[in-house]
């Protein structure tokens, strides 16, 4: 349980962005620096969302309302009230800072399944309020005509250079951070909790107090990710706040490996590029898909970088902070 | 992947530069020889799984027609089109997605366009960082292409529009209003952008054009709802002499269904403006007589030879009669064939320029043609009607046209109350 | 929506309205409900086996004509389906996180879906009203009631009460109860909570598949139509409380006259009423109306 250096990640977290920024050198297609920024909003996305479920072992199902929450904020802050992006985004941010800590303040008080129902249940609640609310956010329709992309502080984002270098900065420092807090004692006492709540509450940590924290701090990263989509798309979807963005989610944690810091990274890569390709190959998109998460389901339990990970944990130890036992099961 | 896009784009650059030296010298197309083997990409994001999966279906089914027809007559000098479809699942930012993929992973050099209203919102906005000629299919919703906010210089809607439809729909129920002498109405539409859109705009002429109607309440089931129950008893408790609905496909089939054992249409006068397209007239069982519809798509109507021509053409390839969304792709096919041939060319700018205003020959058109009008880039012109519905073949036997001097002055006051133009 | 209590044909056509609804959402929430009571498995693709049900029923009837045999068919069918389902598939996963067991079902969404699309094509169908339900509808104190719909009640009356007496009074029911409470008691007492998993599984999916093809006569059949009902009877089971089958039956009417009447109070925010609904109920009693306390 080695405290990493923060000098040391800052680095290599510049080294990361560095080489992020030159990747469009060595592949010049659109089509590449398209993928990279639509993997940046979800990666952050999917991120956030293990804090919660392999951190704090509080299973979320409903995570997409942050994410349809942060595009939706932030789209109507840029297209109806025309503020600059960085107001936008510190504004977008506090917004799901406090919906976090309301949502979060209800649900964490009830246990495992319930726990899941509940964030779902909040989360269609945003989702119904976006369908019904058609006066603001063009309800099933999504926001049309565009969101602005006004120039910041020489940062011109309908520059696509620029917008690709935006969200390579935005995915490198929030992972930076996420990184961090897990590292951090907070970290641990998340996963203390996880492992064993009582023992927690017996070392006199408020047990509650924690887990709505994660969740607003989950909440807020959830929300920076549906920013950097909604700028990406121009828009915002009410499809942002459906259950489905919550499961893709969930599907890419487990895709990359859920006791893995990166592993929702991998993951979320993974998806995207297996969603283009089914797409392009096949038209039974489902029937591909289907199989493929069935095959991963039953065999490939830990995720893909889960597994190679486990091969290096002798070499790296406990920085990437690795579970080898597997959390405990909900049965 | 990343090799086959850098070629793509040498290509691309290669056809610009090229056709500027033959545009320049005057020589014509012998010039892009080498380009000549070279397919002309065009992409189509539409529907093809879950339940809208006809709509990609039949709309991709009559461009292929389209595009044989083209290359059997040898493309444009030599060079073949080539039609790449993308499933986005009815999620407008896959349709997104899919949109910036088919023109910069695939190289295409035109979208059409085959998404319902919201995945054709993307779309246009894609087209408008990305400046590439599309053609929308799909989408009725009239803001698309009369609101200036979200017109796109390079992107075209060839189908039918909301608005359109409201001001023939409002005619023709005003004058059964009259002659029946319905005045209690009420409306069960799908609680979505396309059906309140659809409904208001038909309720506001209806009241305009036979002031004694009253509406005695509406319904509002879901888009994909199952039960129509409780809609269906919400309309009997009110007893409504007619009924204005803009369901569609198998939601008007589940309803009908369900509002025939209740003998709901034995009392109420049902205008269902998306009854009269063939997947749903045939799906319904014992289709009932009397429904009053729009013609969604029919091939008696034009009843011209053309027109049944092109349904059974259709048919002796597929096994199924085509659908709305067939003959708005047809057209859509036209009008880029032929400002491709007009211009020689597939530059986007150029075609775009070709297809602004031009007057269309197509079974479709109500006199026999369809304009793309150039001040919103959006078809005009083209048949649309209303007729009651018969339990068989050609099931509306009558359909009355609408008239389309009478749609241009209510269009234009809309368009100023709307403030778009 | 207060004149209609004042109204009797109002009151009537407007309750047995949201009756009928509520009976086949009963009828796929009491199979979901059961399998969570007994396996503490959430099956997300509940809502497949009932289109699977739908569509056996629409294919067995137009080949044999007979709507019966349809019925009877179909809810074999599904039955069966889910049994191997339940033995190939889920039992894979039982003890693993919550997470894998949502991964099988959410495959088995997909791929049924697009099966579906394969075998029985892209379009909707639809059957249409057997002949012998091919009649004008009753009318009771003004209100409305189609022939259909009170075969339909009958029906899931029965099964209701069939199911009340299984669970209450015979072996197989303690057992199935047994299990639920403590299946590792259970399998030391000689019981094979295998086969009782399997049975569970396959009784839930009999009553999806049941449900489907009750339906069929009134509603359009389409690859993915298992989706909306999977998320009432969801919203239903949380309600009355996962694994109570009493609970399932409650939830379904109670969500069926919230949908009935809330048509006429509120026809634009009927969806986000039953998600209200739901997060009320979660907040103050989380294992729903009525399942056992946490």
């Amino acid at each position: 349980m080695r405290k990493s250096s923060i000098g040391r990640d800052a680095l290599i977290a510049a080294a990361l962005l560095v080489l992020l920024a030159a990747l469009p050198m060595v592949f010049p297609s659109k089509s590449f620096s398209d993928f990279v920024m639509r993997a940046s909003a979800f990666a952050i996305f999917a991120t956030s969302l293990n804090l919660l479920v392999g951190y704090a072992g509080m299973v979320s199902f409903g995570h997409g309302l942050f994410f349809g929450l942060g595009a939706y904020s932030f789209a109507l802050l840029m297209q109806k009230l025309g503020t600059s992006i960085p107001v936008a985004f510190a504004l977008t941010v506090v917004i799901n800072a406090l919906v976090a800590a309301v949502v979060g303040a209800i649900c964490v008080r009830l246990k495992e399944i319930y726990f899941s129902f509940l964030t779902l249940a909040f989360q269609m609640l945003l989702y119904s309020l976006i369908i019904a609310w058609t006066a603001v956010t063009g309800g099933d329709q999504g926001l049309t005509g565009g969101v602005p992309r006004p120039p910041f502080l020489g940062v011109r984002l309908d520059d696509p250079h620029h917008l690709y270098w935006f969200c390579c900065t935005t995915l490198v420092v929030s992972l930076f951070l996420m990184w961090h807090l897990v590292q951090s004692p907070f970290g641990y006492t998340l996963r203390m909790i996880r492992d064993n709540p009582r023992r927690a509450s017996f070392l006199g940590i408020q047990v509650w107090r924690v887990r709505v924290l994660a969740f607003i701090v989950a909440g807020v990263f959830g929300g920076v990710g549906g920013m950097l989509i909604s700028l990406f798309v121009s828009s915002a979807y009410p499809d942002f706040a459906y259950w489905t963005v919550s499961g893709e989610a969930v599907f890419m944690i487990m895709l990359g490996g859920i006791n893995v810091f990166f592993g929702p990274l991998v993951g979320a890569a993974l998806l995207l590029v297996l969603n283009d390709f089914v797409t392009k190959v096949t038209e039974h998109y489902s029937l591909v898909l289907g199989v493929i998460i069935l095959i991963f389901a039953l065999g490939l339990r830990k995720g893909l970088l889960g597994f190679v990970v486990q091969a290096w944990k002798k070499y790296v130890s406990g920085a990437l902070a690795t579970e080898k036992s597997a959390r405990p099961g909900r049965n | 992947m990343p090799d086959t896009k850098e070629t793509l784009k040498n290509r691309r650059g290669f056809i610009k530069a090229a056709s500027a030296v033959t545009a320049a010298t005057g020589i014509g197309f012998p010039y892009i020889s080498r380009a000549q083997d070279k397919p002309i990409r065009i992409g189509m994001p539409t529907i093809l799984s879950g339940r809208v999966a006809q709509l990609g279906i039949s709309s991709r089914n009559a461009v292929l027609v389209e595009v044989e027809k083209f290359n059997a007559a040898g493309g444009l000098g030599g060079r073949k089109i080539e039609i790449i479809t993308r499933d986005s699942r009815g999620k407008p930012d896959e349709a997104a997605n899919n949109t910036r993929q088919l023109i910069n992973g695939e190289g295409c050099e035109i979208i059409l366009d085959a998404e319902s209203s919201a995945g054709a919102f993307a779309v246009q906005e894609v087209i408008r960082e990305l400046k590439v000629l599309c053609v929308h299919t799909n989408s009725e919703t009239s803001s698309l292409s009369a609101d200036p906010k979200i017109r796109v210089p390079t992107a075209f809607r060839a189908a039918r529009q909301g608005i359109h439809d409201a001001i023939v729909s409002a005619t023709y129920a005003a004058n059964v209003a009259k002659a029946k002498g319905l005045k209690t109405w009420m409306s069960c539409s799908p609680d979505y952008a396309y059906g309140r859109d659809n409904t208001s705009l038909f309720l506001q002429y209806l009241k305009r054009f036979q002031p004694d109607v009253e509406m005695v309440g509406e319904a509002w089931p879901k888009l994909f709802q199952a039960d129509y129950t409780e809609n269906i008893t919400k309309i009997l408790q009110a007893k409504p002499q007619a009924l204005y609905s803009a369901l569609w496909a198998g939601d008007l089939v589940s309803f009908v269904d369900q509002a025939g054992i209740y003998n709901l249409l034995g009392q109420t006068n049902m205008f269902a403006i998306n009854m009269a397209d063939y997947t749903t007239l045939t799906a319904v069982k014992n289709l009932p007589q009397g429904i009053h519809s729009a013609s969604r798509y029919i091939k008696t109507f034009p009843a011209t030879a053309e027109n049944a021509a092109w349904a059974d053409a259709y048919k002796l390839k597929y096994g199924d009669y085509p659908t709305n969304w067939s003959w708005e792709n047809a057209v859509a096919m036209s009008y880029i064939v032929s400002a491709m041939k007009k211009t020689n060319s597939t530059d986007s700018a150029k075609l775009a320029d070709a297809i602004r205003g031009m007057k269309l020959k197509t079974p479709f058109g109500a006199d026999g043609t369809i304009t793309m009008r150039a001040e919103d880039q959006t078809t005009v012109g083209y048949a649309l009607g209303w007729g009651t519905t018969i339990p068989k073949e050609p099931y509306v036997p009558n359909v009355s046209p609408g008239d389309w001097k009478s749609i241009f002055e209510h269009e234009a006051e809309w368009k100023k109350t709307m403030g778009y133009a | 929506m207060l004149a209609c209590f004042s109204s009797a044909s109002c009151l009537v056509t407007q309750t047995t309205g949201g009756l009928i609804s509520g009976m086949l959402l009963f009828l796929v929430a009491a199979g979901l409900s059961l399998i969570f009571g007994t396996l503490k498995v959430i099956n997300f693709m509940h809502g497949s086996l009932y289109m699977l049900g739908a569509y056996f029923a629409f294919t067995i009837y137009n080949v044999t004509g007979s709507y019966t045999l349809a019925v009877l068919g179909a809810a074999a069918g599904v039955g069966l389906f889910g049994l191997l389902f339940e033995r190939l598939f889920m039992s894979r996963v039982y003890g693993t996180d919550v997470l894998m067991q949502l991964l099988v079902c959410y495959s088995f969404i997909l791929i049924l879906d697009d099966a579906v699309k394969i075998i029985w094509g892209a379009e909707f169908r639809s059957m249409g009203m057997p002949a012998a339900f091919q009649r004008p509808p009753i009318i009771l104190a003004g209100g409305v009631l189609p022939v259909f719909y009170l075969f339909l009640i009958g029906v899931t009356i029965l099964v209701a009460l069939a199911l009340g007496l299984v669970i209450t009074r015979t072996r197989i029911g303690k057992i199935v109860r047994a299990a639920a409470v403590n299946p590792t008691m259970t399998s030391a007492l000689g019981i094979n909570t295998t086969l009782v998993y399997g049975g569970v599984f396959a009784l839930g999916s009999l009553l999806a598949g049941l449900a489907g093809a009750l339906a069929v006569p009134v509603r359009s059949l389409v690859s993915g139509m298992g989706f909306s009902i999977l998320i009432e009877s969801f919203i239903v089971t949380v309600i009355g409380g996962m694994g109570s089958v009493a609970g399932a039956l409650v939830g379904a009417l109670l969500i069926g006259l919230v949908r009935s009447f809330g048509s006429i109070g509120f026809p634009l925010f009927t969806d986000g009423l039953m998600f209200l609904f739901m997060t009320v109920i979660l907040i103050t009693k989380p294992s729903g109306l009525f399942g056992k306390e946490l």
